[in-house]
């Protein structure tokens, strides 16, 4: 007899739609148990599991419907584009006189018809465009290309506004359907780097285009492109975002080169719930963006949020971003995690780190997550819930953490150590800095990424020797490590 | 009723965990494994002589390619690899996301002092290579160490040996 666990998604285990029917489930049983075999090449015995308990009951018609029923007295059924599956790092326990941890990693998947689903969000976009002297040569010119690519693939239901800044901002093109290309083309044209970088003006123009047209059914959106460090107007620029996040425009930030000032920009794109992305060289700019686009016009859920409600004796520790890439998330006081927007084409998971406190045998309801978020032209959010269980026993039975929630705690825990490296060495504490980047290496050599190992060791030198980090060492580790959960070869 | 817990020492810095913790906070080090399941230096006596560097063998310039057949001799296992790319020995561990073409656990590579990441295996020009990963117990070509980070070339019948793992090795044109 197959267990039931109506907490878990079988729908979006198998990748298979509410109405499918007990052959289509075969079949995604079938194609999915042999991707994730243990023994085929990336197999995944936890996965593999679940695969087989999500089809025992699925293609059952009696444990189905009881399934269903379940679900839909717990609120999960509703027709959502998205579902939300959890993986503890135990589901059993001893009942301490300490604290204890509990990790868990929730992820937020899109479902296999919505991905299958071709209708393309319409986008309203601005692109701002940094044109401070340090842009001049190759770098303006590779991204007078991204842009004129990016034009290319809007259409004339899509509306964009070209925005470049130095220490003033000038509107290029305004706010404009997409149906005459040249149009914008040839506003690329006037674009002439001189000045400084004053990225609140260049902000404020276009989140000013975006207003313009912004509206529920669209996908409001400010592209930021820089080179350089601004002065003094960070904190403008960030209850800037903070605003425009509560109107529904997101931000996202690409810096290229080493001068640009990744904290700020990486703060600035989390609060407007947008992405923030290291752009080594010019020629990358374009597929940066064509990148960008392709990811807004596929949004199925805006305005994302994680609401976390725990029992009496539980706290969070840490909440993390897992993928994309990895963030640390921003600690707010009723434990409400902003995730910004879910794309079809990439699943969001977030790893939370628990503490428990002292406890007594029995079942308990560690903690409850609601995930709300806004639908692109539909009236009422989504919400979905799931609950953190975990059995204290006196006899708990041996179990082993999920394969793929390990991944991510390695990961998460090598870009944990630059993070603090660089938070001591803002605080002046040169040894404890220069101790986190000797622990990074090790665990990053360890991993096999001889590549940032070394780059940290450089850096560890550099401090050892008095030295102040290289910029290009810090991008590269802090771009690096984030970067860790994408599948590795 | 409850349970006296105690904090988990981390066995690589000394940092207090708390229990359930599975990377050090202090210094990421894995905590399950951290202790009993790395890789033991073996005694002394079993490392064998310092290795000189061979010579590299040339085949030709042409671009070969390559199917190597390594045979564990304590337990008889065969397994064919590929060399178009390169082969990665040593044992999986899917918490350091470390997931080597040539795993070695089933045939007690722990116990023989395989580290997680002892080797790796490729072809140039027709030509095999081995080169040792820094590993803890060393990487051995026909009883001699080898320098850790420095290519060496073996043909067919050579002997290799990781920690004290045995594999034979035969090496045939992939036509």
């Amino acid at each position: 007899m197959a267990t039931i666990n109506s907490q878990k998604d079988y729908y979006a285990i198998l990748n298979v739609s509410l109405d499918a029917d007990v052959d289509e489930v075969k079949r995604a049983y079938r194609e999915k148990a042999r991707d994730y075999h243990p023994d085929s090449g990336h197999g995944d015995a936890e996965l593999f599991r679940e695969i087989q308990e999500a089809y025992e009951v699925l293609r059952d018609e009696i444990l189905r419907r009881a399934y269903d029923r379940q679900r839909e007295k717990q609120g999960l059924s509703e027709d959502a584009p998205v579902g939300l599956a959890l993986l503890q790092s135990r589901t059993v326990a001893l009942p301490l006189d300490i604290a204890q941890i509990l990790y868990v990693l929730v992820e937020i998947q899109s479902h296999a018809e919505v991905q299958k689903e071709t209708t393309r969000r319409h986008l309203n976009v601005a692109l701002v465009i940094d044109c401070s002297t340090s842009m001049s040569g190759a770098r303006v010119q590779h991204v007078k290309v991204a842009a004129a690519d990016l034009v290319e693939s809007l259409g004339p239901h899509d509306r964009l506004a070209l925005v470049a800044f130095s220490d003033r901002a000038e509107v290029l093109a305004p706010t404009h359907p997409v149906d005459n290309p040249r149009i914008f083309k040839s506003a690329l044209a006037a674009l002439t780097p001189s000045g400084g970088t004053e990225i609140y003006q260049g902000l404020l123009a276009g989140l000013k285009e975006v207003r313009k047209y912004a509206s529920s059914e669209l996908v409001n959106h400010v592209i930021l492109l820089t080179d350089g460090r601004t002065y003094g107007d960070e904190t403008y620029a960030l209850t800037e975002a903070r605003r425009a996040a509560s109107e529904g425009i997101s931000i996202s930030a690409f810096g290229i080169g080493e001068d640009w000032n990744d904290e700020f920009l990486d703060d600035l794109a989390r609060i407007a719930g947008g992405v923030s992305r290291y752009i080594r060289t010019p020629s990358d700019v374009r597929a940066a963006l064509r990148r960008q686009i392709q990811g807004l016009s596929s949004t199925l859920l805006q305005n994302v949020k994680l609401e976390v409600n725990t029992a009496p004796y539980v706290h969070i520790q840490g909440a993390y971003r897992a993928a994309p890439y990895l963030e640390i998330l921003e600690h707010s006081e009723n434990n409400v995690f902003s995730l910004g927007n879910v794309m079809a084409d990439e699943p969001i998971s977030v790893v939370l780190e628990f503490v428990i406190g002292q406890v007594v045998t029995g079942e308990r309801r560690i903690a409850r997550l609601d995930l709300i978020g806004e639908r692109i032209a539909a009236p009422e959010p989504i919400r979905l819930r799931q609950d953190v269980n975990l059995t204290f026993t006196l006899e708990p039975e041996e179990e082993s953490v999920p394969d793929k929630l390990l991944n991510r705690l390695a990961r998460l825990s090598v870009f944990h150590l630059q993070e603090r490296a660089w938070k001591a060495l803002s605080a002046g504490d040169v040894p404890k800095a220069t101790s986190y980047l000797e622990y990074a290496a090790t665990r990053l050599f360890d991993m096999g990424h001889r590549d940032l190992g070394q780059a940290a060791m450089l850096e560890v030198n550099r401090l050892t020797h008095g030295g102040d980090p290289t910029k290009e060492g810090r991008k590269k580790l802090r771009y690096g490590t984030r970067s860790l959960t994408s599948p590795m070869r | 009723m409850t349970q006296k817990g105690s904090k988990v020492v981390c066995p690589s810095c000394g940092a207090e965990n708390l229990p359930g913790t599975l990377f050090c906070i202090q210094c990421g080090t894995y905590l399950p494994s951290g202790g009993p399941l790395r890789t033991e230096p073996l005694p002394e006596q079993e490392e064998g002589r310092p290795a000189r560097p061979r010579q590299e063998g040339k085949e030709g310039d042409e671009a070969w390619a390559l199917n190597i057949e390594v045979e564990v001799l304590n337990t008889g296992r065969k397994v064919l690899l590929s060399a178009d790319r390169e082969i990665l020995v040593g044992r999986l561990d899917a918490a350091r996301g470390i997931f080597p073409e040539l795993d070695m656990t089933p045939d007690g590579g722990l116990e023989q002092g395989v580290s997680r990441r002892h080797a790796r295996i490729y072809t140039r020009e027709g030509t095999c290579f081995v080169e040792d990963l820094d590993s803890v117990n060393g990487t051995f070509l026909n009883e001699e160490r080898i320098t850790p980070y420095l290519p060496y070339a073996f043909r067919d019948g050579d002997l290799l040996m990781f920690g004290t793992m045995r594999l034979k090795v035969h090496i045939y044109p992939n036509l």
